[in-house]
């Protein structure tokens, strides 16, 4: 038997393959740099859909590379011209380091637009996701460029894009004593805008809803500040009713779009509070002298993220959205407001104001690791922090402070890089990004 | 001064010091006889009589013209047939850069440098100055022919008795074959003297094929890899010497009649011959901690990390294999993945096969040599330390 059991053994280790251990690294630097990737102008499937594929083309190109993420290999550099639905020459793409490479074919026809797309992965010769064809109204055409975008994005960065968004925002108009101010809609590029408002009263800090079919603005219509809300498709407007109060102000839809989170003032103390919108019941949410103001909900809709001055300088605060004891999140010096979460759940974005200055940040729920993006000083200020609906990009307003001054919006990548300016007609202020829309 | 304080021990030495100090003053017993000089005469000479002496025994310096330079003849005949002998082996490994990941889409073209038939005479052409008699034995076997009748014709097929004692069907089988190669009767009167100083370890003609090709050490240069078509003819021409020869070692135990012992000797016979066929996956020292930071950064230098991205949280395991150019064989795969979803971990796995496959281009600097050690390789990628902070 020992001897069986031994043979067993020895037949065991003998037999056993000898395995060839594979070279084992960690690689933990990389480096930073935007994706090259060349887009040749989309074929014009049908005589005269030239233009249209042209426009479409550098829609898309502008998208991307606004990122900052990727980075347009110019036509003049190509080695091959591609001819959409064949098989990229890989070589000739990979000779000039693109990494991704865009094709893609228009036809304008009937007052449609079908546009058709397919994305490479040049270095593994592969389509990366399955081509698309996508179908609008001629005037849509953007919205098509920007689809497009959007799905090249998504497929190469492994988040959804926010390209095809609209953003909210309060057009300015006048001197600056006597300011004009309009609840207007845009594209996220600036394109495409639209007042809402008749520009009769004040209007401030407008806030989508969570499906971007609706706005919360606060407007001094009656003569003291009121929470109303916009209807986007029909541009009519109506009051929300609020807690009883002097101001309401501060407006914020929950997740569901059915509540609204707000300050509400009254008797010289403002506390935030909560009104179901269908059947207008008030819960107040916070109960302290100091001044609790500028909610935030969680993605999740459990917690509320605010500003109080509770400790004696304005910090931010965290509370379950059902009460309990607020905890402090800000511990930098300077004073934090206008908080907003991420869409991502795990940042808060805010903007500060030290010593003489303005940023806009962003830190984690738990106060850690704060990062400014934007610094404005020397007669500017940054504030009203606005996500992107994939949480990746933050738009805000920077105001050149002095007679002829005004605001303008402005993005930057969460990274910090990227910062660039949002063409807008006019001066503009208070952006609420939307949804991304479908 | 007292005296008592000194020990017994120093006085002993005072004394003793003292006196062979007086001894050598006085010299008592030594004997200062002058000892004998040999004495032997020079002479000076001066520089003149040097000059003239050298000038005798030395070549005369006298700076003939050696002719003309005819030189540049010469290199410009012999550079030329070696550009014509080159030129057939480089084609073949022009392609290749070529085709190694591009054309994944379209198979049936990308033919890989495997071009045996036509290297093989081409690379036979460059060695055979040396050997040209043997060379066309060479794709025939492998090593017992490389070093051709001094120990292939010597101790084993027709001298000596004893082993014909030892192996008696061994024999007559391997006597049957051999004299059709060497019945020479002038091998038999080298025998004597070449098989102790051709090899260490005696090895029988017929044992060639069995152990030979398996395990050798992967030669560093290319040529190797237009060797392997060789040696499976080789070992199968054979099959009575193979099998007379092989299951020898293994049958030792085997004459035990019960049937579970044969068969755990043969399954041991199996694994052992199993494990060694396998080769040793590991030839030679494995990398050094430069060589894989070579490795290390030239993969970084492409791995582009969006520290904004979701998935620089995610870190992810690749693993590929390598050919011996040190370009990517085959698909790269995802092995695991922490710190995220389905989705981002994608997207991290996306970025880390872009870096390996973009900076393969030229071949990623690793030693040949080491093969073996760098064929397979697991990657790591951890953005953790590139993370928005």
């Amino acid at each position: 038997m020992f001897k069986k059991l031994m043979a067993l053994l020895l037949v065991v280790f003998l037999g056993a393959p000898v395995v060839a251990e594979p070279l084992r690294l960690t690689i933990t630097d990389g480096v930073i740099e935007p994706l090259p990737y060349a887009i040749p102008t989309f074929q014009a499937e049908i005589a005269g859909s030239e233009d249209m594929a042209a426009n479409i083309t550098r829609v898309i190109a502008e998208d991307l590379s606004g990122t900052g993420l990727f980075r347009q290999i110019p036509s003049s550099a190509f080695i091959s011209q591609h001819i959409f639905d064949t098989t990229p020459a890989y070589p000739d793409w990979r000779a000039i380091n693109t990494q991704a490479l865009i094709t893609g074919a228009v036809a304008v026809q009937g007052g449609q637009v079908v546009v058709k797309f397919r994305l490479y992965d040049v270095f593994t010769g592969a389509e990366m996701g399955d081509g698309q064809q996508l179908v609008a109204g001629v005037d849509g055409w953007r919205r098509l460029a920007h689809k497009v975008a959007d799905q090249v994005y998504s497929r190469i960065t492994g988040e959804s894009g926010y390209f095809d968004s609209r953003v909210i925002y309060v057009a300015e108009s006048g001197p600056k004593d006597n300011r004009r101010k309009v609840i207007s809609i845009m594209d996220y590029d600036g394109q495409n805008a639209q007042s809402l408002t008749q520009g009769n009263s004040l209007v401030l800090a407008p806030r989508f809803s969570p499906t971007g079919d609706r706005v919360l603005y606060t407007s001094y219509e009656s003569g003291s500040p009121r929470i109303y809300m916009l209807n986007v498709s029909s541009a009519v407007a109506q009051p929300i009713t609020t807690a009883p109060g002097n101001m309401a102000f501060s407006p914020r839809f929950s997740r569901d779009g059915q509540r609204v989170i707000y300050s509400l003032e009254t008797g010289g103390n403002t506390d935030i509070w909560m009104t179901d919108i269908a059947t207008g019941q008030h819960s107040r949410l916070t109960n302290a002298p100091s001044i609790e103001t500028g909610p935030s909900l969680s993605p999740d809709g459990s917690q509320i993220v605010f500003e109080s001055d509770r400790s004696g300088t304005q910090q931010l605060y965290i509370m379950p959205v059902t009460g309990g004891e607020p905890r402090r999140i800000s511990f930098g010096e300077g004073r934090y407001g206008t908080p907003v979460w991420s869409p991502r759940g795990d940042l808060v974005a805010f903007t500060k104001q030290n010593a003489g200055r303005f940023h806009i940040g962003v830190m984690r729920t738990d106060g850690s690791e704060e990062r400014l993006l934007s610094s404005a000083s020397g007669g500017f200020l940054d504030e009203g922090p606005t996500w992107a609906p994939n949480g990746r990009v933050i738009m805000f307003f920077r105001e050149a402070l002095g007679a002829g001054g005004g605001p303008s919006l402005y993005s930057v990548d969460i990274s910090g890089r990227n910062l660039r300016q949002v063409p807008s007609n006019g001066f503009a202020s208070d952006p609420s990004w939307g949804p991304l829309l479908r | 001064m007292n005296l008592q304080r000194y020990s017994i021990g120093t006085w002993v030495s005072g004394v003793g010091h003292t006196g062979l100090i007086l001894w050598l003053i006085v010299g008592w017993g030594m004997n200062n006889t002058p000892m004998d000089f040999e004495v032997t005469q020079v002479s000076v000479v001066s520089g003149a009589e040097y000059e003239a002496m050298v000038a005798a025994t030395s070549p005369n310096p006298v700076a003939e013209p050696i002719g003309e330079m005819v030189t540049p003849d010469v290199p410009v005949d012999t550079p030329a047939p070696v550009v014509e002998e080159v030129a057939p082996v480089t084609p073949a490994p022009t392609p290749a850069p070529e085709a190694p990941v591009e054309d994944t889409p379209p198979p049936p073209p990308p033919a890989r440098p495997e071009p045996v038939a036509p290297p093989a005479d081409a690379v036979v052409e460059p060695t055979p100055p040396e050997q040209p008699a043997g060379a066309p034995d060479m794709p025939v076997s492998d090593r017992p022919v490389e070093r051709p009748a001094d120990r292939v014709a010597s101790t084993p097929t027709p001298p000596p008795p004893p082993e014909a004692d030892v192996s008696p069907q061994a024999q007559t089988a391997v006597v049957e074959d051999a004299p059709t190669e060497t019945t020479d009767p002038v091998i038999e009167e080298q025998t004597p003297t070449a098989p102790e100083e051709t090899a260490t370890r005696i090895v029988s003609p017929d044992e060639k094929p069995s152990s030979a090709p398996t395990s050798t050490p992967r030669p560093p240069s290319r040529p190797s890899a237009l060797v392997p078509p060789t040696p499976a003819p080789t070992q199968t021409p054979e099959p009575d010497t193979q099998t007379a020869q092989t299951p020898a070692p293994a049958e030792t135990p085997a004459p035990s009649t019960d049937t579970e012992a044969a068969n755990i000797a043969a399954a041991l016979a199996a694994a052992s011959g199993a494990a060694v066929n396998e080769g040793p996956p590991t030839s030679g020292p494995p990398l050094t901690g430069g060589e894989e930071d070579g490795f290390r950064r030239a993969v970084s230098s492409c791995w582009v990390v969006d520290n904004g991205a979701q998935w620089a949280s995610v870190t992810v395991t690749v693993g590929f294999s390598m050919t011996q150019e040190g370009k990517v064989s085959g698909d790269v795969e995802l092995l695991n993945f922490t710190g995220g979803d389905q989705a981002t971990a994608r997207a991290a796995f996306e970025a880390a096969r872009r870096a390996i496959l973009r900076c393969q281009s030229s071949g990623y600097p690793l030693p040949a040599d080491k093969y073996e050690h760098w064929k397979d390789v697991e990657l790591t990628f951890d953005p953790s330390t590139m993370r928005l902070r």
